[in-house]
C-alpha cells in the first residue's frame, strides 16, 4: 500500500492505496465520485477525463499514486466554474447528449478546448475532440455547443 | 438551468415542439446513476474465467487457491437446478440449442463464460481468475460462415446434422424471376460490435426486506429479463425485481439476455451478499456484443427499360454459437430474406436465407437489425444494374420505387407499407446533394488526383414490431398492448409509468410531451417513470423502434380515459353536465367557468368529502393501453445521399457531403428526431468505413481493444444536412412512426455506392464492409 495526499475538488484527501489502483477507480470507488465514467479502461474513449492541475488526463490509465500532490477536478467539482456553467447550458440547448455516459468526460475536454483555444473553429474543435468517443449523438450537437460557447466568450 | 425549459419562441410543449430534455441536468452534473454507480454494503466484485479457445470439449476446471466459497461453475448451478437459456422458434426446421450460462463440457467461442470468481475488489477477483486452471481437448473451430455450411465443416452443436440453424425460402412467382437484363454480385457485411459507451453491468442482491431478488442491470428490457430470471432460477414473479437505472446506450445489445444477467444474481443468492459484475471493454468487444455479418449472392433482373422484374438471392447470416433470448438466432436471417426487396416493386422473388452457427459469439440485434445488410446488398446491386444499363442510378431508383398512389402497398412477400412518398424522399435528397453538379465536377477532375462519386441509399424500416409477426416467429417476447399508467398527483401534476426503458432517446421528455398535448399542462408538472419492474406496467421493453409508437400511444389512450374521470369531477365542481366540459390548459372548462387540474386533484385526494356521491371510484389513476389497429407496423423510410472523394493510390475515402431526406411520420420533438438520425447515421458510417470484429483462422478475436477496433470519431463525418417529409401513419396515435434505428441503415449502401461511382473509370466495385483503404486498394489493383 502507498500513502497518497492530494486535493480533489478543493478538498484535501489522504489515503492508503494499492499501487495498481487507477485514479478513476480511486475517485469512483474510494471517494464515491461516480460522475467520472469508465468507457474503455485503456485510454481511448475519454469518458474518464478529469483535470489534474488544470490539465485534462485520462484517469483510467493514470495511477492514483501518480496523482500524489496534485489537484484533481472531476465533473462534480465545477459548480462555480463559469466556462463549465456555459458549457452545460450549451450542451442542453444543442442536444449534445443522449445517454449521458460520455458527457462528463466530454464536458471536461470541452472546458479545456474553450479555455485553451478561444479562437478555435469547427475543424479545430473536431480535431481536439478526437480523444473523446460518443456513440449516441454523431458529435453534431457537441461541436455546435462548444462553438457556441467559444462565440459567447469572444463577445 | 431551467428544468426542461422550452425552445425559444414557444409556449406549447406538446407534439411537434422542440422541448429541451428534462433528463439533461443530472447527466450534465455527473449525477446520472448507472449500475456501476450504485453501491450496496458488503458488495463482492465478480470477474469471469472465460474460454481461451473457440472450440473444445471435455472441459475441466480447477479452482484457484484461496477461493473457497468464491468460485462457481456450471456444476454448481446445475446442482442447484438452474435451467439454461433455451430459445426456440416456431419456424419449421429450426434447430434448437441451449445457451449455457456457464460452459458445460464444451466450449463454443473465445470468451464464453466458464466460471465466476468473487473478491472484495475487481482487481482481486481478476487475480483469482488468473489462478484458475482449465483443461480441455481443442476441436477444429467453425469460423467462417461460408465454410460452416460445407458438409466437411466441424459441427458447433454435436447433435445437429450440420451448422444450418434455419434454411428459409421466400419465393413468390419464382418461376418468372428472370428478365432480359441481369446483374449478379456477392456482398459481405462483416461482423462488428455494438459498443454503447457503457457496457453491460449487473448488480444483484437478495433483498431481505422486499423478500425478493433485486437485479440492477443495464437493460433495455427489464420485464423480459425478469421473466428469464424466473424461468432459469425457478423463482416466482413476486420474488424478482429488475431495475434498469440510467443506461449508457444500448442500440439493441441490451435488449437480449446475457448469461451474466442470470449467473451473477444466482451467485449473489449463494453468497448471500450483493454481487456486481461490470463488463470491461475487452469483454464487450470479444465475448458478447457482436452483430451484423451477412453474406449475399444477389441477382437483380430487369427489363431493358430498367423496370425491375425479379430478385434472386442466397443469403447467409453468421449467427454465432448460441441463440439469444428473447429474439433468437434467426431474427436477422428471416428478416433479411423476407424484406430484401426494400422500397421497390418486384413481380417475382426467389430468395433463400440461412442462419448458420459458428464458433463465435452469438450475434445480437443491433440498430437496424438485418436492414443495413439488405440495404447494402440491394442498393449496390441496383447501382450495378444502372451501370449495366447506362442509366443514372437516381433515375433507375425513381422508376422502381413504390409510388405513393399505391399506398397502402402489399409487398411481394406479403408485408404492408402503410404510408409515405418514397420517390419524394429520393427526389429531395437528389436535389440537396445536386447530382448534376457532381457529374460536372467529375468531368473536370480533381486537382489532388482524387476521384469524386455520388451514391444513394433508400430503405424502409418496419417499426414497432406487431403482435402477429412476433407470434408467427414464436419469439419468447411477443409485444401485445403496450400499457401506461397515469396518475393525477395531489398538486394537479402527472406521474406516468411505462414499461419501456429510456437509455438516451429522450423519452422522459417526448413521452411527457404526449401528456402535454392531451391536457395542455406544463411539462415540469409531468414525470415519466420507467426502468423498474416494481413500478411500471409490464412491457417487452425498448427495441425495434417501438417506444414512441407504443408507449406514446399508450399514454395518449390512458390520458383519454383519465381525462374523462377528471372531467366528471370537474363537472360536479362546476355544477354542469359532463358533456358540457372540455379540457384545455390543464383545466376542466364548462359553460360558465373552469376549474384547474390542481383543484380536481385536491378534491379527489385531500377533500374527498366534496366529491359527488356517484363518482367513479377508479378515480384519477388509470392504466390503459394501445397497439396499432389493425395489428400492423408503421414503416419509416428515407433516402441518404453522399458525395465522397476516393484516393485511388491510398484507398482513403473522405465523405464530402451527406444529406438525408426522411419520413418518420408526425414529429414529436424535432430536436430529438434530428439527434436520433444523426447519431444513427454516424453509427452507419462506422459500419461503412471503420468497424470490424476480426477473427483469425482459429477463431481468436483480433479486435479486442479500441486500438484494434476503430470507432467513428468527431472528425469522421461532416455536418449532415437533414430534410424531413411528414406523412403521418394511419395506424398510430398522432401518426407517429418509429425512428430510433433508421439512421444507421443506409450509410453503408450510400457510401459504397458513392465509392463505386468514383471508381467507375477503373471498373472497380467495393462489395464488403468496412470499406477500408486496404479493401479499396485491392479493388483498384485488381482492375488496374
Amino acid at each position: 500500500m502507498t500513502e497518497l495526499t492530494l486535493k480533489i475538488n478543493g478538498e484535501d484527501v489522504t489515503a492508503d492505496v494499492e499501487p495498481r489502483l487507477s485514479l478513476a477507480d480511486f475517485v469512483r470507488d474510494h471517494r464515491r465520485l461516480t460522475g467520472t465514467h469508465l468507457g474503455c479502461e485503456h485510454g481511448v474513449c475519454g469518458a474518464c477525463t478529469v483535470l489534474m492541475n488544470g490539465e485534462p488526463v485520462r484517469s483510467c490509465i493514470t495511477f492514483a499514486v501518480a496523482a500524489d500532490g496534485t489537484e484533481i477536478t472531476t465533473i462534480e467539482g465545477f459548480d462555480d466554474d463559469d466556462p463549465m456553467t456555459m458549457l452545460r447550458q450549451a450542451f442542453h440547448e444543442n442536444h449534445a447528449l443522449q445517454c449521458g455516459y460520455c458527457t462528463p468526460g466530454m464536458l471536461v475536454a470541452a472546458r479545456d478546448i474553450v479555455t485553451r483555444l478561444p479562437d478555435a473553429d469547427e475543424d479545430r474543435v473536431r480535431l481536439e475532440l478526437a480523444g473523446n468517443l460518443c456513440r449516441c449523438t454523431g458529435y453534431v450537437g457537441i461541436v455546435n455547443a462548444i462553438l457556441s460557447v467559444i462565440e459567447k466568450r469572444q463577445a | 438551468m431551467a428544468d426542461g425549459g422550452t425552445g425559444p419562441g414557444s409556449d406549447r410543449q406538446g407534439i411537434g415542439e422542440r422541448v429541451l430534455r428534462k433528463e439533461d441536468k443530472r447527466f450534465l452534473d455527473g449525477a446520472g446513476r448507472y449500475v456501476s454507480d450504485i453501491y450496496l454494503p458488503r458488495t463482492l466484485e465478480a470477474a469471469i474465467v472465460r474460454s481461451p479457445v473457440a472450440h473444445a470439449e471435455n472441459l475441466k476446471i480447477s479452482p484457484p487457491a484461496g477461493a473457497e466459497g468464491r468460485f462457481f461453475t456450471a456444476e454448481d448451478m446445475a446442482a442447484d437446478g438452474v435451467q439454461p437459456i433455451h430459445v426456440v422458434s416456431k419456424f419449421p426446421g429450426h434447430k434448437g440449442s441451449d445457451y449455457p450460462h456457464l460452459a458445460t463440457g464444451k466450449l463454443r467461442f473465445v470468451g464464453e463464460s466458464v466460471a465466476v470468481c468473487l473478491a472484495d475488489t475487481r482487481a482481486a477477483a481478476e487475480d483469482l481468475v488468473a489462478g484458475a486452471e482449465i483443461d480441455f481437448n481443442a476441436l477444429p473451430p467453425v469460423v467462417d460462415m461460408l465454410a460452416a455450411v460445407e458438409p466437411s465443416a466441424a459441427r458447433v452443436h454435436d447433435d445437429w446434422d450440420d451448422n444450418v440453424i434455419l434454411d428459409s425460402r421466400f419465393d413468390a412467382n419464382a418461376e418468372n424471376v428472370s428478365a432480359p437484363v441481369s446483374v449478379t454480385r456477392t456482398f459481405r457485411m462483416n461482423r462488428q460490435a455494438v459498443n454503447p459507451l457503457e457496457g453491460a453491468a449487473v448488480l444483484a442482491e437478495w433483498d431481505a426486506r422486499e423478500d425478493r431478488l433485486v437485479v440492477y442491470s443495464a437493460s433495455q428490457i427489464p420485464h423480459i429479463l425478469k421473466n428469464a430470471l424466473c424461468e432459469c432460477l425457478g423463482l416466482r414473479q413476486n420474488q424478482v425485481r429488475v431495475v434498469a437505472p440510467d443506461v449508457g446506450g444500448g442500440f439493441g445489445y441490451k435488449c437480449v439476455l446475457l448469461p451474466e444477467e442470470i449467473y451473477i444474481p444466482w451467485v449473489a443468492m449463494q453468497v448471500k451478499r450483493p454481487v456486481r459484475w461490470i463488463q470491461d471493454r475487452r469483454e464487450h468487444l470479444v465475448t458478447a456484443a457482436n452483430a451484423r455479418e451477412h453474406h449475399y449472392s444477389v441477382t437483380l433482373h430487369a427489363q431493358p427499360d430498367g423496370t425491375f422484374v425479379g430478385l434472386e438471392a442466397d443469403i447467409i447470416v453468421d449467427s454465432g454459437a448460441y441463440s439469444v433470448y428473447p429474439h433468437s438466432n434467426i431474427l436477422e436471417s428471416t428478416m433479411a430474406g423476407r424484406t430484401l426487396h426494400g422500397p421497390y416493386t418486384f413481380s417475382a422473388y426467389k430468395v433463400r436465407s440461412r442462419a448458420v452457427a459458428t464458433n463465435k459469439p452469438p450475434i445480437v440485434p443491433y440498430r437496424g437489425v438485418a436492414r443495413p445488410g439488405i440495404c447494402f446488398a440491394l442498393e449496390l446491386a441496383i447501382d450495378a444494374m444502372a451501370r449495366e444499363l447506362g442509366r443514372e442510378p437516381y433515375d433507375l431508383r425513381m422508376q422502381n420505387l413504390v409510388p405513393p398512389e399505391k399506398m397502402p402497398y402489399t409487398t411481394i412477400t406479403g408485408g404492408e407499407f402503410d404510408s409515405g412518398d418514397y420517390p419524394e424522399a429520393l427526389r429531395r435528397s437528389a436535389d440537396l446533394i445536386d447530382v448534376a453538379a457532381v457529374r460536372a465536377r467529375q468531368l473536370e477532375g480533381e486537382a489532388d488526383g482524387r476521384l469524386i462519386g455520388v451514391g444513394f441509399g433508400c430503405y424502409i424500416e418496419m417499426t414497432a414490431l406487431q403482435t402477429s409477426a412476433a407470434a408467427r416467429a414464436g419469439l419468447a417476447a411477443i409485444p401485445g398492448y403496450e400499457q401506461a399508467h397515469v396518475r393525477l398527483t395531489p398538486d394537479g401534476g402527472l406521474e406516468i409509468g411505462v414499461g419501456v426503458q429510456n437509455h438516451g432517446q429522450g423519452m422522459e421528455t417526448t413521452l411527457a410531451q404526449v401528456a402535454c398535448e392531451k391536457f395542455g399542462l406544463d411539462i415540469d408538472m409531468v414525470s415519466v417513470r420507467h426502468g423498474d419492474t416494481a413500478t411500471s406496467p409490464y412491457s417487452t421493453g425498448t427495441y425495434a423502434s417501438r417506444s414512441m409508437v407504443m408507449a406514446g400511444g399508450a399514454i395518449a389512450r390512458t390520458c383519454d380515459v383519465l381525462g374523462e374521470n377528471i372531467r366528471r369531477i370537474g363537472a360536479h365542481l362546476l355544477q354542469c353536465g359532463f358533456d358540457e366540459t372540455t379540457i384545455s390548459g390543464a383545466r376542466v372548462v364548462g359553460p360558465s367557468g373552469d376549474v384547474s387540474f390542481a383543484e380536481v386533484a385536491r378534491v379527489w385526494h385531500r377533500n374527498p368529502e366534496d366529491l359527488p356521491a356517484d363518482v367513479d371510484p377508479a378515480g384519477v389513476e388509470v392504466t390503459s393501453g394501445f397497439r396499432p389497429s389493425p395489428d400492423k407496423s408503421p414503416f419509416s423510410y428515407a433516402t441518404h445521399a453522399a458525395i465522397v472523394a476516393v484516393d485511388p493510390e491510398l484507398g482513403h475515402v473522405e465523405i464530402l457531403d451527406y444529406v438525408i431526406s426522411e419520413d418518420c411520420g408526425t414529429i414529436v420533438n424535432p430536436m430529438i428526431v434530428d439527434g436520433q438520425i444523426l447519431g444513427g447515421a454516424l453509427q452507419g458510417v462506422g459500419t461503412a468505413l471503420f468497424e470490424e470484429s476480426c477473427f483469425d483462422a482459429e477463431g481468436q478475436p483480433l479486435s479486442s481493444t479500441f486500438a484494434d477496433y476503430t470507432m467513428p470519431g468527431s472528425t469522421h463525418l461532416p455536418n449532415i444536412r437533414l430534410d424531413h417529409l411528414v406523412n403521418p401513419s394511419p395506424l398510430t396515435e398522432f401518426g407517429v412512426k418509429g425512428l430510433g434505428e433508421g439512421g444507421a441503415i443506409p450509410p453503408p449502401a450510400t457510401i459504397a455506392n458513392a465509392v463505386n461511382d468514383a471508381l467507375r473509370e477503373y471498373g472497380a466495385e467495393v462489395s464488403e464492409t468496412p470499406i477500408t483503404p486496404r479493401r479499396v486498394r485491392a479493388c483498384v489493383v485488381a482492375k488496374s
